[in-house]
Formats: C-alpha cells, sequence, structure tokens
C-alpha cells in the first residue's frame, strides 16, 4: 500500500509526505518540502543592514516579527549597538502578540480540522459559529496590538527598525489596547476549554527539547540556549552545538544536535522545559494538561500553544503598562562587525547571523528556521507513529500522519527561504 | 465545501500560491476583519492554507493568485489556473511586480543560488523571477505587500457585483496630504518612495515617521527619474539609489 500527499493542506507552505507500507512493513518515509527557494541568504549579500528586516520579513507570512527581531538584534550586534530598555519592552510585545495570534491560527483553523475528521474550519461551520466569532475577536486584540506597536500592521510592520522604532504608540492608544485584554483572556479560556478536550494520540519519541532560557523570565527575545538533555550555550555557540545537512529531495536542510540527533523546538519545547516561568494562571494550566515534566509527545504542542496565548496575554497586560509612548531613534553608524542572535519564533528557535562591511553592506547571511530545526524529527516520529499504527485501514494512517505533521504547526516557507 | 446558508448565489473561487510568503493568503484567510463575509460569500474550492481538500482543476469565477514564478512548474499551474477561471488577479507585489523574490534577479543568479545552497545546487531547477503578467492575462491587481483593505475587499466585492474593480491607483503622496503628514522628504530631507509608490496602505510609513520603501511597489506613471534626482540632491550615492528602487521593483527596473 501506497500513500501519498503531493501537497499537504492547512499548514505554511508547500511539502508534501509519502510512505509504502508492504508486509506490515514501513518503507521509504520521506517529507518532501517543494516549496521554490528564494535564496534569501544570497539576495541579502550586498543590500544595506538597515534594509535588512524588511527584507527577511517576507521570509514568512505569519511570523515577519521574529524575522525582524532576530535579524535586527544580529545587525545590532554586528554594528556594536544597544538599544534602550523601553525600545526592549516595545519588542517584546510585538513578539508576544505575534506569537499569539499565530498559536490562534493554527489552534482553531489549521489544527482542530483533524479531530473532528474534517478537510477544513468551514466544515464545520455552522455548529463551531461562536468559536469562529471568538476567534475572530482575539486575533483582532492581538494583531491590534502588533499593528499599534508595528507603524499600523500586524503583517510586516513598519514601524520596527534597525535600533529601535521610528515612532511607538501614544499613551491614550496603548491604554486601549491594554483595556481590550481582559475581555480577550475570557475567550481564551472558552478556546482553551475547547483545545484541551481534544483527545490526542499516544506517541512516545525520543527528540531532545531544545528552547531559549533566560533567568526570571519566559525567554523569547533571546536567552541562553537549554534543552533536556543538557545542552548549554550562548547565541554564539549555535554553529558549535548544531549542524545542518542539505537534503537531496528536499528545498529544505535538516538541522540536528551535534554528536546526538533530532531535536524538537516550539511551544511544547518552552513549556515543558520551563513552566516554571510561565505565568501563575498559565502554569496551573499547564501542569493540569500533562505538559510539565519533558512530554515528548508531538501532539501535545497544541496543548502547550493555548497555555502560551493565556500566558501572552497576561505579559501583553503587564507591558503595555510598562513600555513608554514615544521613541528618538538614534542616527546609526555602520561598521564593520558580524553578529549572530537566537529567539524563540511561534515555531520555536530561530537563528540568524550577519556579517557587514564598514559600509552596513551585508556580506554573509546565515538564517535557521524553527522548521528546519524540527525537520529531522518530523520525519523520525512520523516513521514511529506509523509503525505504531502499521495494522490500521490507509485511510486512518494517512490521517494520523497529516495531523502529526500539524501538530508541529511546520512553516515550510520559512524552512526553505 | 459544503456550507448551509441558504441558497443564496456563491461565487467560486480559489487562491493560490507561487515562490512568496504566504502573507497575502494569511491576510485574505486570518487577518481580515471582513473574514466572516468572505468566508460565507464564496464557495472556496481551492485554497491550501484553509483546507486539506480542494481541487486544483476546479472551474472559478475567480482565481486569485500570490507570488512570483519561479520555477517551470508554476508557469505550467498558472496558465491553468487562467483557462479555468473567469477573473484572475494578481495579488501582492511578488505577483504583480517581483517583490522581494525578484531582488535575486539584479545580481548573478547563479552566485546567488550558490551562498544558500553547496550540495543540493545540481538538483534546483529555479528560473529567472518573473512576474503573472508575463506568462498569462491578469485581469486586476491587488497592490501591496501585503494588500490594503480596500483593494482586497474591492476584488471580492467586484465579483460578487459583478463589475469592473477599481483598485487605488495614484500614489502614497496623495494618501499622505489626505492624512495631512509633514513631508519627510521635503521638509527633513529623508529618502521617501512615496512618489512613485502606489498607495493603497494609508501611507503608513511616513505617518509613523519613516521614508516609504516602496512595498507596494512602483505606480503607473511613476516619474522614476525625477525621484532620483531628488535623492541624488539629498546626497545618497549611485548604489543607495538604486537600491531603493530594487527592493521591490528590481524586474521593472531592469528590463
Ligand atoms: S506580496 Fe508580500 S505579503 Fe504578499 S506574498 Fe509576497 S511577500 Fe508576502
Ligand atoms: S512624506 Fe513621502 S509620501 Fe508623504 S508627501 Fe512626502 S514624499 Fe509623499
Ligand atoms: S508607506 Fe510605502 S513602504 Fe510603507 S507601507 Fe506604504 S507602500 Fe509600503
Amino acid at each position: 500500500m501506497k500513500i501519498k500527499i503531493d501537497y499537504l493542506g492547512r499548514v505554511e507552505g508547500e511539502a508534501g509526505v509519502e510512505f509504502e507500507i508492504r508486509g506490515g512493513k514501513l518503507r521509504r518515509l520521506r517529507i518532501n518540502i517543494w516549496e521554490p527557494p528564494r535564496f534569501f541568504e544570497g539576495m541579502l549579500v550586498g543590500r544595506s543592514f538597515d534594509e535588512v528586516p524588511d527584507i527577511v520579513a517576507r521570509i514568512c507570512g505569519i511570523c515577519p516579527v521574529s524575522h525582524m527581531v532576530t535579524s535586527i538584534r544580529a545587525i545590532e550586534k554586528a554594528i556594536g549597538f544597544e538599544p534602550d530598555e523601553n525600545v526592549l519592552l516595545a519588542r517584546k510585545i510585538m513578539s508576544y502578540s505575534q506569537i499569539a495570534s499565530s498559536h490562534l491560527v493554527h489552534l482553531v483553523m489549521l489544527a482542530l480540522p483533524d479531530y473532528y475528521g474534517r478537510s477544513s474550519f468551514m466544515e464545520l461551520l455552522p455548529g463551531e459559529e461562536a468559536l469562529l466569532k471568538k476567534f475572530i475577536r482575539l486575533k483582532d486584540v492581538f494583531n491590534g496590538i502588533t499593528a499599534a506597536f508595528g507603524g499600523g500592521r500586524a503583517l510586516h510592520p513598519v514601524s520596527m527598525v534597525v535600533g529601535g522604532f521610528t515612532a511607538l504608540p501614544d499613551e491614550g492608544r496603548i491604554r486601549g489596547l491594554r483595556s481590550g485584554l481582559p475581555a480577550a483572556g475570557e475567550d481564551m479560556m472558552d478556546v482553551f476549554k475547547t483545545v484541551s478536550a481534544l483527545e490526542l494520540p499516544d506517541l512516545k519519541t525520543d527528540s531532545e527539547l531544545v528552547a531559549l532560557s533566560e533567568e526570571g523570565g519566559y525567554a523569547v527575545n533571546k536567552g541562553r540556549i537549554s534543552s533536556d538533555m543538557g545542552l548549554d550555550g550562548e547565541e554564539e555557540d549555535y554553529e558549535r552545538l548544531f549542524h545542518e545537512k542539505e537534503v537531496p529531495y528536499s528545498n529544505a536542510k535538516k538541522t540536528a544536535v551535534r554528536g546526538r540527533g533530532a531535536l524538537m523546538v516550539g511551544a511544547l519545547s518552552r513549556v515543558s522545559l520551563h513552566p516554571d516561568r510561565l505565568s501563575e494562571s498559565a502554569r496551573k494550566l499547564a501542569l493540569e494538561s500533562g505538559l510539565a515534566g519533558k512530554n515528548k509527545n508531538p501532539f501535545y504542542n497544541i496543548r502547550a500553544q493555548a497555555v502560551e496565548i493565556v500566558h501572552f496575554t497576561e505579559e501583553c497586560r503587564a507591558l503595555l503598562d510598562k513600555v513608554q509612548s514615544g521613541t528618538a531613534l538614534p542616527k546609526l553608524r555602520p561598521k564593520e562587525g558580524e553578529g549572530a542572535a537566537l529567539t524563540e519564533a511561534p515555531r520555536g528557535l530561530l537563528y540568524h547571523r550577519y556579517a557587514v562591511d564598514r559600509r552596513g553592506v551585508v556580506r554573509k547571511a546565515d538564517i535557521v528556521t524553527p522548521t528546519a530545526h524540527n525537520y529531522l524529527g518530523i520525519e523520525e516520529n512520523l516513521r514511529r507513529l506509523i509503525e505504531n499504527n502499521i495494522d490500521k485501514p490507509a485511510e486512518r494512517i494517512r490521517l494520523l500522519a497529516e495531523a502529526l505533521i500539524r501538530a508541529y504547526d511546520p512553516c515550510f516557507s520559512c524552512s526553505v527561504h | 465545501m459544503p456550507f448551509s446558508s441558504g441558497e443564496k448565489w456563491r461565487p467560486r473561487a480559489g487562491f493560490f500560491k507561487f515562490s512568496c510568503c504566504t502573507g497575502c493568503g494569511f491576510e485574505l484567510a486570518y487577518f481580515q476583519r471582513s473574514l466572516e463575509d468572505t468566508l460565507k460569500s464564496f464557495d472556496f474550492a481551492f485554497f491550501r492554507l484553509a483546507s486539506s481538500s480542494g481541487d486544483f482543476d476546479s472551474l472559478l469565477d475567480l482565481a486569485l493568485v500570490e507570488g512570483t514564478v519561479t520555477e517551470p512548474f508554476q508557469a505550467v499551474e498558472l496558465k491553468k489556473i487562467r483557462k479555468n477561471s473567469a477573473v484572475l488577479y494578481a495579488v501582492g507585489s511578488c505577483a504583480i511586480a517581483g517583490g522581494i523574490p525578484a531582488i535575486k534577479a539584479g545580481g548573478l543568479e547563479l552566485e546567488i543560488e550558490k551562498r544558500a545552497y553547496q550540495k543540493k545546487l545540481y538538483r534546483l531547477t529555479s528560473i529567472r523571477p518573473s512576474v503573472l503578467g508575463d506568462y498569462v492575462k491578469v485581469d486586476g491587481c491587488v497592490r501591496g505587500c501585503p494588500p490594503g483593505r480596500h483593494d482586497l475587499e474591492e476584488a471580492l466585492v467586484s465579483v460578487l457585483l459583478d463589475r469592473k474593480p477599481e483598485f487605488i491607483e495614484y500614489s502614497v503622496c496623495v494618501e499622505c496630504k489626505m492624512k495631512g503628514n509633514i513631508c519627510l522628504l521635503v521638509d527633513e530631507g529623508l529618502p521617501c518612495m512615496g512618489p512613485v509608490t502606489n498607495a493603497g496602505c494609508g501611507a503608513l510609513c511616513p505617518s509613523c515617521h519613516r521614508a516609504c520603501y516602496s512595498c507596494f511597489g512602483l505606480m503607473g506613471q511613476a516619474n522614476i527619474p525625477a525621484l532620483k534626482d531628488k535623492f541624488r540632491q539629498l546626497g545618497l550615492s549611485g548604489e543607495e539609489i538604486e537600491r531603493r528602487f530594487t527592493l521591490f521593483d528590481g524586474l521593472k527596473l531592469k528590463k
């Protein structure tokens, strides 16, 4: 029996899966990420350092803020610039609100239909009309925050640049954004209940859980590399700790922990490695949902995403109380140098590294995305899942396979870039 | 996709992606406020970002296509989509002007590809980036990166009402002046691309004290030499000027 999905739906970007089951044995499993390459690492060379965030934003339509923040931090390191505290707060608000809305799209629109045996959210209507309304309301609140700090739009924001922000929202606007959050919190609890009621397939894996770690906080925009197997290092150590390999049948590369193997990045790794750093109510939900303590079942990633939305809603509230409006953008002087940065994008660990010359022109660029970090593990764990279910009917196996890939919330556009 | 909302006629639509960030698709599916109306007014026969079923070959009242053509198979698909569709709109700067994926066209392409891959190079099938209009007739352009609300809604409404769409075709400066902004180019000497860039964003950048970087692409009657002169007067080098004009419009200016 041959199973072949040419163009996986409800994921970001383009990929297919194929495998064969013969004589009770799984053969020839491969995830072919055929998303065409756009060669970002090539085309960035020769561009000016201050154009980089706007270019890399276009790697991905759902996590542009992550690519922008990561590139901005790497370039600021390369040219030896340190932004002030308020800029860091505003960048956190950008990242947190983007993660919340990215998770929300994944949970409701992309993942949920799998658990109802449907091919799209539209098919859950009119029964799930109330959930659709909540989704739209919540999405509006989080996008509204990203857009307000991003100069008017959440997708490819314009005011966040190397050095800081060209402008920040005024106080009235910030108060307005903050006032929307309590109601969002209530809507979110309903979404949380829907998600945590879903029955998740069982799957034991041994992928290494990798996430950033920061003293006294839940690491997003920076942190040390950490894992459940003792990995530890700074952003500069990244290339020493991980290695990347080209794959003959795919346009994306596979990343592994050097000397070990597959890793898992994303909400599940973050939550289960650092539950103690979540807000109090999010931590409680994480414990109740079976997420603390090195949970390595990738299907639980959707629960972890729901927990994180609760966490980031509360964090946004606290940050909106602290952040100051108004901004003075410093005049930046380019300088020859190199810089690397790691952040937690919605889907996990994201790495950017740049070398710029003395005029600020990019001479080298390197980008490794969350889905490239997960690629090897997705394939390995898909093999496990199918082997565990090898006696099930073909249609059931196909649905399980799709659901597993989707649980990782892969972004194939990012993975190839 | 079955949807029980009465018998009202719903145009059949498809959304297709070529090489791009999928942002236009996200904008249509998950960012816009009229999401609910869109879902209910159209029967989406193909929209991979929203559904795991759907038929690529279905006959359509409206095809929306995002992305730049950078692979031979995409050109074949695009022609098929055109044949199947009554109306085809190009969505976003990638599809209309080449956008970010076309920066590559301004350099030595093989050199650029080598910086991203070492081993796999011989298997790559990438071709020089082209816009949709190079391969098929396009009935309208929903400009932006991502598109603005007006044009996106206009694309949908024009099909629902079966009339010619009125997409925005004037410069960012017009929107900027309507907002009452102080001019960054004239008053502060910032290299703003507003005078040559198609409007539709609501002059976002100048409204937050940033020079427009032309993400909506050049407009039809842009006076490019005049703005280049102005930038030269402001003290920008030839290279700096070139970069500004090739960020989203690398293809147009190479031709
Ligand atoms: S036009 Fe912009 S938003 Fe649309 S797909 Fe291209 S890069 Fe993404
Ligand atoms: S700031 Fe830019 S967009 Fe606004 S009027 Fe001046 S040149 Fe035009
Ligand atoms: S002002 Fe220019 S760069 Fe800014 S959003 Fe509008 S078109 Fe894009």
